[in-house]
């Protein structure tokens, strides 16, 4: 009656985009600063610290926290009612359906570890965030890979993610436009990806 | 004469909807412009396997012959298709045969689709009219919506973008795409419209439009070339309107 | 205190239209299907229906419809029941229109007319290619709102054995067979309406539909129920062959200037052109059919000896085809494999259309108190051919009869007792019984082969050429294979969607119907229409302006044939001439 699914579907669908897809951003932004070096990244999350901590708690319990929660939950049980088929069907949008998919359980679990490591334990135990903390991290080569998958692995999620909305909230009808932002977005990916990498990588260059 | 020309079936079949599937292989004289029906009657006449073995006829439904009746639709080669539109000439051999599983089984390729024609209950298939005695003077139709209408309403409830969707199945209660799109026919009608609102509310309920996932298999393997895709879309606008309204006009 | 319980066998357009009356006029139903209704046979028809809309500018009128159905049907139809249907015509496209079907539009919004054979003005409503498909679909979805409403009860994936007469050899409900659990169940009604369709698949391989084999028809038949011009079966000239069914190729291709063509003496032999030079490749449907049969089987001059000749439009520009006949010509290359916008199509006449069928009245009553026919399984309309595009036509407005009759009978008295536990127990136990005999067969004979057999026989012999020593030729092969038929193996001895089995019981039924039709044709003396003798080339008003009315014998299992007069009052006959222009009429 009163169309609850439809409500928490549409809201899972926003919640994607604001807040996941801006903090997604954000990530990719701030860690590219480790291109410039210790010092840039440094500065960048120093920045950040500048917001007061009773502000920055609300904001990381209700702008992150429940949103997050609310889309990797809900979005699981959407996941799990899917039977994937790309090896039947072998369309790229298929595909791309079942990557979604995969990529959501494995972020699933990625958000987990991350968050319950970084945040709670180092973060939250008072060590703070910082270039040489992730360097030591990053050291570790399983780690490494993890943590590259993740961030590749949340991009490919978000700009599909990007395109189906378009369709799910009816912008993109016709399949020239579908096409068209489809391929923008994995545009998008592939830069955002590639950044990530060359930042990553400069973990691993000196 | 030289060796007759074969073709090589591999079937998927089950006695009864709680067996277990088993395959049976089968060779059937080639002939020009053979289809998959055309073979499977073949294999009524003459029900012995490759190996020699005796064994039952195999079912399957099927009607017209025509691709217009929507029965035939099972599993060639890993797709959904209508097996009468289906030559042999054009697929690679052996060629797999195998029950459309999204649906229960019924026996070997024969499964039960009435669940497409509940849906069609749910999203209030039809226009209300007040009787089939005379009424009016039917209203005229703008020729280019009408053009919409009758490229929809070939929809032969076959079943082949159920099959494909991963979004439908037995794990999931997603009505399917051609369901859902036949509401959108309803609500272009001039008189269809009148209940735009209703189909559009059910279409909000669970298992409906909301559990579309964009896999776009559907529009891939309609027989009937609809813009499955485009309609969805479509739909989505107008739910999206219709929740707006839902609260802001109440 | 009467619930007005009707059963309608059969969930085709008549089928569906009937039931609308039904529940409108507050009954209740049982429909019964062999599959699920949407997927009936009438969505195969593909051009049109026809109505006088006169909204062309050409004065059209209902009696020119009705005279043209007359004239077109060599005078064979009841002309009260054909005025009453053309009359009627236009009302139904209106209900059609209403109830959402996607008709072909003008660029004002009115409903398009195109041009169908036999007839001078524009007078057939489509939609499109699929005008039977949106017809359907539209009556099945006012059905299913009716069901939702609980007045319907769907009784798809049944097959109807017989039906069930009371004491006062009334028709008061039918036994019928679920096709999945095999369960066999009596049901009773006030009165039963079959709307089961045409019997093409006696001949094998034509343009209908598999489920198109008429053993609801002989069935009744057995059962008392009379024929009428069952010999009367139309041929399309040009059908795609095809081992598992003739497809239909429009007339429309011809009408865009396809060219029909064999070999002859090495070269290309344009027969039609040669042989009618007035109207060329455009004679109508019977000249066509019968002058490729001519070339085919007395010259021998198929396509490598094979009985096809060529279709060829590939002299057309690619893009006209296209935007004449694109969709149909799409069909040709997805069945056949090859481009006729390149290559010629190769096509043979093929069984489309059975004009005659069950006897009724003008109310579509059997001689069976309280069973009535509609649609395609009744002899009405037709007379001894159809025009195109008055099937549909037919078929709904038979039913918009036949649901208010029906829903007489079940408010009279005339019908007697409701049947008891006992009849109904009884009834049930005999096609039980029949069903298990059947099921136990262990003979040698396979029942498709046989089917293939029959096709073949009625085929070669009950079609486009008739000739009465080859009939009853045909008579004693039919005999003959009525006797093997005892002889059939069944291999599936399951109880669980036994289609074999199934197949068994129809086919004996098709075999008993296909004496009908070669019995029927034997005696009729004469040509008319589709029937077509060379032995006696002429109409015969004075020996056969009457109804051939074919009645079962238990004894022999053969059909009796008497005549009986008919309604044709209104037109005077005259003579049925397309080798000339028609002029005046």
């Amino acid at each position: 009656m009163f169309h609850v699914t439809f409500y928490i579907r549409r809201l899972h669908s926003i919640c994607g985009i604001v807040p996941m897809g801006l903090f997604l951003l954000e990530h990719v932004l701030t860690n590219a600063e480790a291109l410039g070096g210790p010092a840039a990244f440094n500065e960048a999350i120093g920045k950040i610290a500048l917001i007061p901590h009773d502000i920055m708690l609300v904001i990381e319990i209700f702008g992150l926290a429940i949103p997050f929660l609310f889309h990797m939950i809900y979005g699981l049980y959407i996941a799990l009612q899917a039977k994937n088929n790309p090896s039947q069907y072998g369309y790229t949008r298929n595909w791309q359906f079942a990557l979604q998919r995969w990529t959501a359980i494995f972020l699933f679990v990625f958000l987990i570890i991350h968050v319950v490591d970084l945040r709670i334990f180092t973060k939250g135990g008072g060590t703070p965030i910082s270039y040489a903390l992730l360097d030591q991290m990053f050291n570790n080569m399983g780690w490494f890979i993890l943590y590259l998958a993740g961030m590749i692995a949340a991009i490919f999620h978000f700009c599909n993610g990007v395109t189906t909305l378009c369709m799910t909230w009816g912008i993109a009808k016709g399949p020239r436009i579908q096409t068209f932002i489809g391929r923008v977005m994995m545009l998008v990916c592939v830069l955002l990806s590639l950044v990530t990498i060359a930042f990553m990588a400069a973990y691993k260059m000196h | 004469m030289s060796e007759q020309k074969t073709v090589h079936f591999i079937i998927e079949r089950q006695d009864s909807p709680d067996s277990k599937p088993y395959t049976e292989e089968f060779l059937v004289p080639y002939r020009p412009a053979l289809n998959v029906v055309a073979a499977l009657m073949e294999i009524q006449k003459k029900p012995v396997t490759k190996d020699g073995k005796k064994t039952t006829p195999v079912v399957w439904e099927c009607n017209c012959l025509e691709k217009v009746c929507g029965a035939c639709m099972m599993v060639i080669n890993g797709k959904a298709r209508q097996a009468c539109a289906t030559l042999v000439d054009q697929i690679p051999q052996p060629i797999r045969l195998a029950p459309a599983r999204t649906f229960p089984v019924i026996r070997d390729l024969q499964i039960d689709r009435s669940v497409m024609f509940e849906s069609l209950k749910r999203i209030q298939g039809w226009v209300e009219i007040d009787g089939s005695w005379e009424v009016n003077t039917a209203p005229i139709q703008n020729p280019y919506t009408a053009a919409t209408a009758y490229e929809i309403s070939h929809c032969m409830t076959c079943g082949c973008c159920l099959e494909a969707c991963p979004n439908v199945g037995p794990q999931s209660d997603f009505i399917g795409p051609a369901p859902t799109v036949q509401a959108y026919l309803f609500n272009l009608n001039p008189l269809g419209k009148f209940d735009k609102e209703k189909r559009l509310n059910a279409l909000m309920e669970k298992g409906g439009i909301t559990s579309c996932g964009n896999s776009q298999n559907c529009v891939e393997v309609c027989p009937k070339d609809i813009k499955l895709t485009t309609y969805l879309a479509q739909l989505n606008r107008d739910v999206n309107k219709q929740a707006l309204k839902n609260i802001f006009n109440k | 205190m009467s619930k007005k319980n009707i059963i309608v066998v059969g969930g085709g357009l008549s089928g569906l239209m009937a039931a609308i009356k039904i529940c409108e006029a507050g009954g209740e139903l049982k429909l019964f299907s062999y599959c699920p209704v949407k997927r009936s046979h009438s969505l195969c028809a593909q051009g049109g229906i026809n109505a006088c809309m006169n909204t062309k500018g050409q004065n059209d009128t209902t009696w020119e419809h009705f005279d043209d159905t007359v004239y077109g049907g060599d005078f064979l139809a009841d002309q009260t029941a054909v005025k009453g249907m053309c009359e009627t015509a236009p009302k139904l496209i209106k209900m059609f229109d209403r109830m959402g079907v996607p008709f072909t539009r003008t660029a004002e919004g009115v409903l398009d007319l195109r041009n169908f054979g036999g007839q001078k003005n524009k007078r057939t409503v489509f939609a499109g290619s699929t005008t039977g498909q949106q017809l359907l679909y539209a009556l099945d979805e006012q059905v299913r709102k009716w069901e939702v409403k609980g007045k319907v009860k769907k009784y798809e994936f049944w097959e109807f054995i017989k039906i069930i007469k009371n004491d006062k050899n009334v028709c008061r409900g039918i036994v019928a067979q679920n096709m999945n659990s095999m369960e066999i169940e009596a049901f009773s009604a006030d009165a039963v309406i079959l709307a089961t369709g045409g019997p093409g698949v006696i001949f094998g391989r034509c343009t209908a539909s598999t489920i198109c084999n008429g053993s609801a028809v002989s069935a009744v038949y057995q059962q008392g129920a009379e024929i009428g011009n069952s010999e009367f079966i139309q041929i399309h000239p040009t059908a795609i062959p095809g081992s598992d069914k003739n497809r239909l190729m429009s007339e429309a291709c011809r009408g865009e200037g396809g060219r029909v063509w064999t070999y002859k003496d090495g070269k290309p032999w344009y027969f039609l052109e040669t042989m009618y030079p007035a109207y060329g490749n455009l004679v109508p449907r019977d000249i066509a059919a019968r002058a490729i049969y001519d070339v085919c089987v007395n010259q021998g001059l198929g396509i490598n000896g094979e009985n096809r000749v060529y279709l060829d439009l590939s002299h057309i520009p690619a893009e006209y085809l296209e935007r004449k006949l694109g969709g149909i010509l799409e069909m040709y290359s997805e069945f056949v494999g090859d481009d006729p916008r390149k290559v010629p199509m190769q096509i043979y006449p093929s069984v489309h259309y059975s004009m005659g069928g069950i006897w009724v009245d003008t109310k579509h009553n059997t001689n069976i108190p309280a069973l009535l026919a509609s649609g395609e399984c009744d002899y009405q309309y037709h007379g001894a051919n159809r025009l195109g595009a008055n099937s549909l036509l037919s078929a709904a407005y038979s039913g918009t009869i036949s649901g208010p009759e029906a829903i007489r009978w079940s408010e009279s008295d005339e019908i007697g007792d409701e049947l008891t536990d006992v009849q109904l127990a009884a009834a049930k136990q005999a096609c039980v019984d029949d069903f298990e005999s059947i099921i136990s067969m262990n003979g040698i004979e396979n029942a498709h082969e046989l089917h293939h057999e029959l096709g073949d026989l009625m085929n070669k012999y009950c079609t486009i050429v008739r000739v009465n020593k080859e009939l009853d030729y045909c008579m004693d092969e039919l005999k003959k294979i009525l006797a093997r038929w005892n002889d059939i193996g069944v291999s599936d001895k399951g109880h669980w969607a036994n289609q074999e089995a199934m197949f068994v019981r129809q086919l004996r039924n098709m075999i008993l119907y296909a004496m009908v039709i070669c019995k029927a044709a034997r005696m009729r003396d004469e040509s008319r229409g589709a029937h077509y003798k060379p032995e006696f080339p002429d109409r015969n008003d004075e020996k056969f302006l009457k109804t051939t009315i074919a009645s079962y014998n238990t004894e022999t299992h053969e059909p009796e044939i008497s005549y009986r007069d008919f309604d044709h009052s209104l037109i005077k006959p005259r003579p049925r001439r397309y080798d000339v222009a028609k002029g005046g009429k």
